[in-house]
């Protein structure tokens, strides 16, 4: 999307509009030839007014506000936008700043407009809102491209669908009319080039962790998820499924520390730890492979042996000093033990593959002697053998007895390796399967929504 | 069409950053002679005294050495907050905070012994700087406020501290009116080691000797770089970030404070308006082309105390002192300019459609 708004340029291929090939060198370029994008992060002066951020980059050289200030509110009454074209922006809400991003395209004259998850910053009467205005734009010519990973969504608002799956097309241009949703979901969860074995099923153990009635809010400050109650035992491997985006990434964070919960409780063998820090969770036998590596469990400028190192330093102290022969042998035995492929332990870990860097990882975590994993999306972006190491990782931490959550939008991967499979949707828990016996066909039906927590579309 | 294009390289250079300065000190001295001929003087002449008036004797090297004292304490107490991606922009202040704290004991202790004077001069430097530090400290830590912002603004309330106390209250009786403050008592006076190069040359070598071990071999700078690196991995391995905030910025406005008393004790006769003489901000250049490593920090220092020294040396052969400062701004822009190419490499567009990690990059 990124290369049809101008941001980035193709390395291959080309883009025909109107059946004319174009190549677009900035997004003044895509602007111009007609296509205008509202990103995810809104792209908005905070002191400016809701006008002059219309105008943003197409102003005239001599500024009449008034002017300004009416033709925008005209064309924001044609389309139903209701906003005050003079009041300042950072007084308003992100539903009133989209519409003034939506607006900025429509001043332009863009025929085609792109919107990158437009939900995720609204709340469900906004969403509703947001239908009425994309509907009438479509009934006035104007085609858009609706970026969404909700899937009522997507049939609430379009006419057609198309699916995208790490970079590829799995399907496209669906009508939604006549396509089932469950299709539509099966589409978007697809299905692994190849996963570990099927595990021996065991016995499991006792709760070690313990969720109740446990709450969060996102990043903006729209409830991610609320009242999840379920319970990981010794021994297995929960895993939650759900389209991205639905409050996993949100669980994820607030069971390892790094995100506050506003209500319930969280407790691991036996003991609460709703308010623990992070480290106590760690020490306390908590391991957690976040989903994005690099950003939160790795520090890429530093060495391959710091990375290493991040969980157990303190422990290779004397005095003040970390001593480095320690650090650097427990460095090789990491890579040693998990097969992570690096010439120099002293290059920055950015040098390191996806996979490599992912071994590395999950070395470091596991080598705690974890009682409970949090593994989020961790074969995400690995090649075969590298998602094959991962999860045979995991399937023999649980043969060993601790008790793994793994989140992954890869159902057929959790339909292998898991022991119970929750579904989330929403925030919320819409099924739970055993996935011995569970078809793709059930699961990715608890995957849409039911319609009654969410919006009406 | 082929348009040239910036494209990140897997593995910089090897030795890139010494090269990028020496790159950029050749662009200076090919620029300065076409500056120098249009001003109607000769290059090389002027060249030979630049490089003797600041490495040609013991006497020059002294002053240079003197030079580079300040702007390396300077330049690591901005490395130090930059381990951290902190920026301290008040360098300049915090000096002059030292300074004043040093000028201070040094009035209440007159007839204390020598060494003890000194001592207690420049542990109140530290105090001084570390002081002025501690509002935007503070401020970062706990309510997130931007500290360049902050520390930027208060070096203006201390070069007005300062204005203040020479004008009034630490006014010289004795100056004919002049706003001076009075000069320190001789046993207030760093010991010189050769020529005039002062004791100060090894406090600041022991100062940046001790915080580069401590970033690159401590605990406590290994957290530090990892917050450096990512503030989200930092707070997943327990790394307090708040706490770590606050100790780096006043330890960033210590280490300026005690170059602000070294300074007072080792060069300057008394507290002035110019103590700081824009080290502070020199400092920010001295850490940038250190790539913000303390232990980058001294040879960078000494060169730019060697083009400043130099620089000044022309002003007595009619050359306008703007003239070295254009020097000095060309040194910076080649440095930074050659240590891109040493991360980046020049593609044209067309022939590079599988590279495509462009600055844009995000």
């Amino acid at each position: 999307m990124n290369i049809l708004a101008g941001v980035y340029r193709p390395d291959n291929g080309e883009l025909k509009i109107h059946g004319q090939p174009h190549q677009f060198r900035n997004p003044a370029d895509a602007l111009n030839a007609g296509i205008g994008m509202v990103h995810q992060e809104f792209r908005l002066i905070p002191s400016f007014s809701v006008a002059e951020n219309v105008i943003l980059g197409s102003a005239a050289r001599v500024l009449r506000n008034k002017q300004v200030e009416l033709e925008v509110s005209e064309l924001a009454e044609r389309f139903g936008l209701k906003v005050d074209p003079s009041q300042p922006l950072w007084q308003l809400s992100m539903g009133e700043r989209q519409k003034v991003e939506i607006l900025k395209i429509l001043w332009r004259n863009a025929q085609v407009l792109i919107l990158d998850e437009p939900t995720t910053v609204l709340t469900p009467s906004e969403v509703d809102e947001l239908g009425e205005i994309l509907t009438k734009m479509a009934e006035d010519g104007r085609s858009i491209i609706f970026i969404s990973h909700k899937l009522h969504e997507v049939s609430g608002i379009c006419d057609e669908a198309t699916v995208l799956r790490q970079g590829k097309t799995v399907a496209s241009a669906l009508p939604i009319e006549s396509t089932d949703q469950r299709e539509l979901a099966q589409l978007m969860v697809g299905t692994s080039a190849s996963t570990a074995d099927r595990p021996e099923p065991n016995t499991p153990g006792g709760p070690l962790l313990e969720l109740d009635r446990l709450s969060a809010l996102g990043d903006r400050g729209l409830e991610a998820f609320s009242n999840l109650t379920f319970q990981v035992n010794a021994g297995e491997i929960v895993g939650i499924a759900g389209v991205a985006g639905n409050g996993q990434r949100e669980l994820a964070d607030v069971i390892a520390g790094l995100r506050p919960s506003t209500a319930g409780s969280l407790s691991m063998n036996g003991s609460d730890i709703t308010e623990a820090s992070p480290q106590f969770r760690f020490k306390s036998g908590l391991a957690y492979i976040p989903e994005d590596r690099l950003g939160v469990g790795l520090a890429p400028r530093l060495s391959i042996t710091d990375n290493a190192i991040l969980r157990v330093y303190r422990q290779q102290r004397r005095g003040p000093f970390i001593l480095a022969e320690k650090a650097l042998a427990y460095c090789k035995d990491i890579v040693q033990r998990f097969g992570v492929r690096s010439a120099d332990l002293d290059g920055p870990i950015a040098a390191l593959s996806g996979g490599n860097l992912q071994r590395l990882l999950v070395g470091r975590e596991l080598d705690g002697q974890p009682s409970v994993i949090v593994a989020s999306q961790p074969t995400r972006g690995l090649d075969v053998q590298g998602v094959k190491a991962i999860q045979e990782l995991l399937i023999e931490q649980r043969n060993s007895g601790v008790a793994v959550i793994m989140i992954s939008e890869d159902l057929d991967e959790l339909l292998t390796i898991a022991d119970r499979l929750l579904v989330m949707e929403s925030g919320l828990i819409r099924g739970e399967f055993d996935p011995r016996t569970a078809s793709r066909d059930e699961v990715g039906m608890a995957m849409l929504s039911d319609g009654q927590a969410t919006t009406g579309i | 069409m082929r348009r040239p294009r910036l494209s990140l390289r897997e593995q910089p250079l090897p030795g890139g950053q010494p090269l990028a300065f020496g790159t950029g000190l050749l662009i200076a001295l090919i620029v300065g002679i076409l500056l120098l001929l249009a001003a109607g003087h000769e290059p090389l002449k002027i060249y030979s005294r630049m490089f003797e008036a600041s490495l040609g004797d013991p006497d020059a090297w002294a002053k240079t050495i003197n030079r580079a004292i300040p702007l390396g304490l300077a330049g690591l107490a901005v490395a130090i907050a930059g381990s951290m991606g902190l920026w301290n922009i008040g360098a300049e202040g915090q000096i002059m905070a030292g300074a004043i704290a040093a000028a201070w004991v040094a009035r209440i202790g007159g007839d204390w012994p020598g060494i003890i004077l000194i001592a207690m001069m420049l542990i109140a430097a530290v105090g001084g700087g570390g002081v002025l530090a501690l509002g935007p400290a503070l401020a970062r830590a706990k309510l997130g406020v931007n500290e360049i912002i902050t520390t930027l603004m208060l070096n203006e309330v201390a070069i007005r501290l300062v204005q203040w106390l020479i004008h009034g209250p630490w006014k010289d009786p004795d100056s004919y009116n002049f706003p001076l403050a009075p000069m320190l008592p001789d046993q207030a006076r760093l010991p010189t080691l050769f020529s005039r190069a002062h004791f100060g040359l090894l406090i600041a070598a022991a100062v940046i000797v001790i915080a580069s071990v401590a970033v690159r071999y401590t605990a406590w700078g290994y957290e530090l770089r990892i917050a450096g690196s990512s503030e989200a991995t930092a707070r997943y391995s327990g790394i307090s970030l708040s706490k770590k905030i606050l100790t780096v910025l006043v330890l960033s406005g210590a280490v300026a404070g005690l170059a602000g008393g070294v300074e007072l004790s080792g060069t300057a006769d008394r507290l002035t308006e110019t103590i700081s003489n824009g080290f502070g901000f020199a400092g920010i250049i001295v850490a940038a082309l250190a790539l913000m490593r303390p232990s980058g920090v001294a040879v960078v220092a000494l060169l730019f105390g060697a083009v400043q020294i130099g620089g000044q040396s022309i002003q007595t052969l009619g050359v306008s002192s703007s003239v070295s400062t254009i020097l000095q701004a060309f040194v910076l822009f080649g440095a930074i300019g050659a240590g891109v190419f040493s991360r980046y490499r020049v593609v044209l567009d067309a022939d590079t459609r599988s590279s495509n990690k462009e600055l844009s990059d995000d």
